[in-house]
């Protein structure tokens, strides 16, 4: 991989990359990262926050060097556990009580949801069918992949991603907005 | 449940995540989509995905990554600083419990001599023996297996310290 090449043979072996090597790498991955969290949350500025601490948690993981794609996709893995976090606190529940609503009408997304077909069928979902279908539909990782990232057990992720595909396709198909879903 | 899921899907998904669909895709192919509605999910799905990841990649503003990097440095040094600070802090409660413990220890050991020390205690006073000079010969006439269990308990205390504090420095 790229940056593993660029990686400084004197630097601490306890750190994922060094600067330079940090550098590339949050060059190619913040565009997508941000992409993630901000339709996810549909949050724009939590999506900022959330952003910053998954590189500062990335370079203080004492985390061997193993590849882009696996730095990626750790780097994802943290980025989910924030989100995690975040629903838990008091006040959003659990991620699976989150009213769709609430993404809905987020204020700070709606500027470019607005202007895609996605954005209301996407406001429509439950943020875990969020999560799933851009990790998988979006990012392109594997069942296995996504396991890995959100915590899930492998074998439930082909259910859940299933059952959130066809109901997102219905909706895009008919173009149905949040407040008249069909049930 | 069914899954309905269809062979096809592998082979779509490349072509969608290439953006080469369905330009570079045999028109069986295209007809089976047509025909398929998993498939048909499938492409309709990763189109929009993808279509609003770019869009969302666009908008995104990400910040400098030296702030970052510098941001991680200065929060590694504190998590050092503070790994330090733990197993010192920890030794220390060790080895005061460690000295409370044998303090207990040799009390409740010498309790059963306690009268006998009391009533030797009020007769100190008294004694034409309770002059300075005179202190050490008593103290060596007491009997000797009182100082060896205070000089070996002294002995473990700070062998035992200086063990955790070892022990927890090397781990960190």
């Amino acid at each position: 991989m790229e940056y593993v090449a660029a990686v400084d043979a004197h630097r601490d072996p306890s750190l994922p990359m060094d600067n330079d090597a940090f550098a590339g790498f949050y060059e190619r991955s913040a565009r997508p990262l941000w992409a993630y969290l901000a339709r996810v949350s549909g949050d724009g500025a939590l999506a900022d926050d959330l952003m910053q601490e998954s590189y500062v948690r990335f370079l203080c993981a004492a985390r061997p060097c193993d590849g882009e794609v696996a730095g990626r996709r750790y780097l994802f893995r943290i980025a989910s556990n924030l989100l995690k976090d975040h629903w838990r606190r008091p006040g959003a529940a659990s991620i699976e009580d989150l009213p769709e609503e609430l993404f809905a009408a987020s204020g700070a997304s709606d500027q470019f949801e607005s202007q895609t077909l996605l954005g209301p069928a996407l406001g429509a979902m439950r943020p875990r069918e969020r999560q799933l279908l851009w990790l998988a539909y979006a990012e392109g990782y594997s069942h296995r992949e996504i396991a890995e990232i959100t915590g899930l057990a492998s074998a439930s992720i082909r259910l859940l991603l299933f059952r959130a595909r066809r109901k997102i396709a219905r909706l895009l198909r008919t173009q149905i907005v949040p407040g008249r879903r069909q049930p | 449940m069914t899954l309905g899921a269809c062979p096809h899907e592998k082979e779509l998904a490349a072509f969608v995540l290439r953006g080469q669909w369905p330009a570079a895709s045999t028109p069986e192919l295209r007809a089976h989509v047509d025909a398929c509605r998993a498939c048909g999910d499938l492409v309709l799905v990763m189109q929009a995905f993808r279509g609003a990841r770019n869009e969302a990649s666009i908008a995104a503003r990400p910040g400098s990554a030296g702030v970052l990097w510098w941001r991680a440095q200065l929060r590694r040094r504190k998590a050092a600083v503070e790994s330090i600070g733990k197993p010192v802090l920890g030794a220390q409660i060790f080895a005061l419990s460690i000295t409370v413990a044998i303090a207990v220890a040799l009390v409740a050991s010498q309790a059963q001599y306690g009268l006998r020390w009391l009533s030797w205690l009020a007769q100190l006073s008294q004694s034409p023996a309770f002059h300075f000079e005179s202190l050490w010969p008593s103290a060596v006439a007491m009997p000797g297996w009182t100082l060896m269990l205070l000089v070996s308990g002294l002995a473990a205390v700070a062998l035992l310290s200086g063990l955790v504090l070892y022990l927890a420095s090397e781990r960190h």
